[in-house]
């Protein structure tokens, strides 16, 4: 009877769609190949399926979404960093975003990423840029 | 008459003028006893074309603004201890030189990202010959032209590679000369963002967190002579075109998913004469294209050379592979590279007429290797009986591996 249970129980967490954090300084970027550093901008995607594919940057996640053609439905989870709040994730799709020269990100396309609006917006006023969210700044990628 | 005397006059005028400025250039002395006590003052009171002599001792200053075409020069090595509150010395005047000096303790912040020498948006500046030890950044130039960073030494004490920032910093920049540099306990030695028109030459770049030396977005540049040992990874050069790589060595870049050089994007590029010696990957190709890579020593690394299907017309002529595990691997069917006039140690071949090339050709890609890249667990079978078997068996009778992956005259010598 145990056996059954921790069967299951083992079976159950191989099926899991869970954040798998990033471990800084060792894994890679699967868009770019750059071993991800920088606490302030990693990102990730969990599949539906459970697979985990880790970013360094907010725009390595679009681009790799873009260059692959992948649905938005087959993803459970697109994470973005909170940018106060290194290593921190927060939901991509109800995240704001910041686009200034001021915070230069990893991939050179300087996005910045916030919990909400407001915060974006605190940041806008003492770094300047342009918001956006999620819908947005894929259509900006994706018209490049 | 009246011209030749107005001639005469402007002439003796200039002379006058231009001794009058250079006895205006004063030398200012810093230290203990000196008319200036601080570095601080000392700058205060220059003025273009000065020079400030700083004498051997410690000064305890930080943030140290130079907005003046002046000469800052340490002798016996003074050091300037920010201790931890701030930056270190921050350029915004062009013509500016700095060198002589030990610079420590400079603050960590991720969003002003200090340095031990900053240059903000200047020209012709000189950082030379000083020491940075435990500085964030160590030489940082944002938007800097015809700049030399030259004979520094460079020590970071980087515990983690995300709490440290990098040893020589380029962002912005063209025309700079990076030369005899030597960087350790960085996140990158040596790092470029849209840069150009560039030299870095002579370096030694070892025991960073992450690469070695590190090109994004950085057309036209070239880098010759230098050695990089037990980084993270070695060199990466991604995202850029133009690039020329001479006489550099990548030595002993072991780890998951390391390499010696890592190309990713580079477009047109010519890699000659360099030394790869025990890295886990020498070079991994990605997405590269047009990349000639001549006369280059592979020896004792795990894979000579990784290159995925997605790069195209580039030639990889008379190099030495000498030692590897696997000299080529792909996860390509059809290989759109030239190989060809290259020594293979494991070539089995002969060369009945005595020309120095093989009679026949030899291909460079293992059966196992193939499998290896589809499931990379299958490792475990490396060196096993089957596995040589399997490699013999492909070898009289190819079927798996890239037809068109194949070097037609094998040298039968090495190069020497």
């Amino acid at each position: 009877m145990l056996n059954i249970i921790l069967i299951t129980a083992l079976m159950l967490m191989g099926c899991s769609k869970e954040i798998s954090p990033i471990d800084y300084g060792k894994d890679q970027c699967a868009h770019c190949r750059m071993t991800i550093v920088d606490k302030k901008y990693g990102s990730e995607i969990v599949t539906s399926k459970g697979k985990v594919f880790k970013f360094d940057a907010a725009e390595c996640t679009i681009n790799y979404i873009l260059d692959n053609k992948a649905e938005e439905s087959d993803l459970e989870m697109i994470l973005v960093t909170d940018l106060a709040h290194p290593e921190n994730f927060i939901d991509a799709r109800t995240a704001s975003f910041l686009i200034t020269p001021k915070l230069r990100s990893p991939m050179g396309e300087n996005i910045s990423s916030f919990p909400d609006k407001e915060t974006a917006m605190k940041f806008q006023s003492e770094f300047g840029g342009e918001l956006y969210d999620w819908n947005g700044l894929k259509q900006l990628l994706g018209s490049r | 008459m009246s011209s030749i005397s107005g001639l005469i006059f402007s002439a003796v005028f200039f002379f006058a003028l231009n001794s009058f400025c250079s006895a205006t250039a004063r030398d200012l002395n810093v230290c203990n006893e000196c008319e200036y006590k601080t570095i601080a003052d000392a700058l205060l009171a220059s003025e273009d074309g000065d020079r400030i002599i700083v004498k051997s001792g410690e000064y305890k200053e930080h943030d140290l603004a130079i907005n003046k075409e002046i000469s800052l020069i340490g002798e016996g090595r003074p050091e300037i201890n920010a201790e931890l509150k701030g930056a270190g010395i921050v350029i915004n005047r062009s013509n500016v030189t700095v060198s002589g000096f030990k610079i420590r303790n400079v603050d960590v912040n991720y969003l002003s990202e200090p340095a031990g020498v900053r240059v903000e948006y200047s020209d012709n500046c000189i950082i030379r010959n000083n020491e940075f030890e435990n500085t964030f950044f160590a030489v940082y130039l944002a938007g800097a032209k015809k700049c030399e960073v030259l004979e520094n030494k460079i020590a970071g004490l980087a515990r983690t590679e995300s709490s440290s920032g990098n040893g020589i910093h380029l962002w912005k920049c063209r025309e700079l000369n990076i030369s005899g540099n030597e960087i350790s306990g960085h996140r990158d030695g040596i790092y470029l963002e849209f840069v150009s028109s560039s030299f870095i030459d002579g370096n030694f770049s070892n025991k960073n967190l992450r690469y070695g030396l590190h090109f994004m977005f950085s057309d036209s540049n070239s880098y010759s002579q230098n050695t990089f040992e037990t980084n993270g990874a070695g060199v990466a050069v991604m995202y850029s075109k133009f690039i020329i790589m001479k006489g550099n060595t990548f030595r002993n870049n072991w780890g998951e998913s390391s390499y010696g050089l890592l190309l990713k994007e580079l477009y047109d590029g010519l890699l000659e004469g360099n030394l790869f010696y025990k890295n886990t990957a020498g070079i991994h190709l990605e997405g590269s294209n047009r990349i000639e890579m001549i006369g280059n020593d592979f020896i004792e690394n795990g894979w000579a050379l990784n290159a995925l299907g997605n790069s195209y017309d580039n030639k990889i002529l008379n190099n030495n592979f000498i030692n590897n595990t696997f000299d080529i691997s792909s996860n390509a069917s059809k290989s759109n590279n030239t190989y060809s006039g290259n020594y293979w140690d494991k070539y089995k071949g002969y060369d009945l007429n005595r020309d120095g090339t093989g009679d026949i050709p030899y291909r460079p890609v293992s059966l196992f290797s193939m499998i290896l890249e589809k499931s990379p667990e299958s490792i475990i079978m490396l060196r096993s009986i089957i596995v040589d078997l399997l490699d013999a068996v492909e070898r009289i009778v190819p079927s798996v591996i890239p037809e068109t992956l194949i070097d037609e005259k094998p040298s039968f010598q090495k190069r020497t």
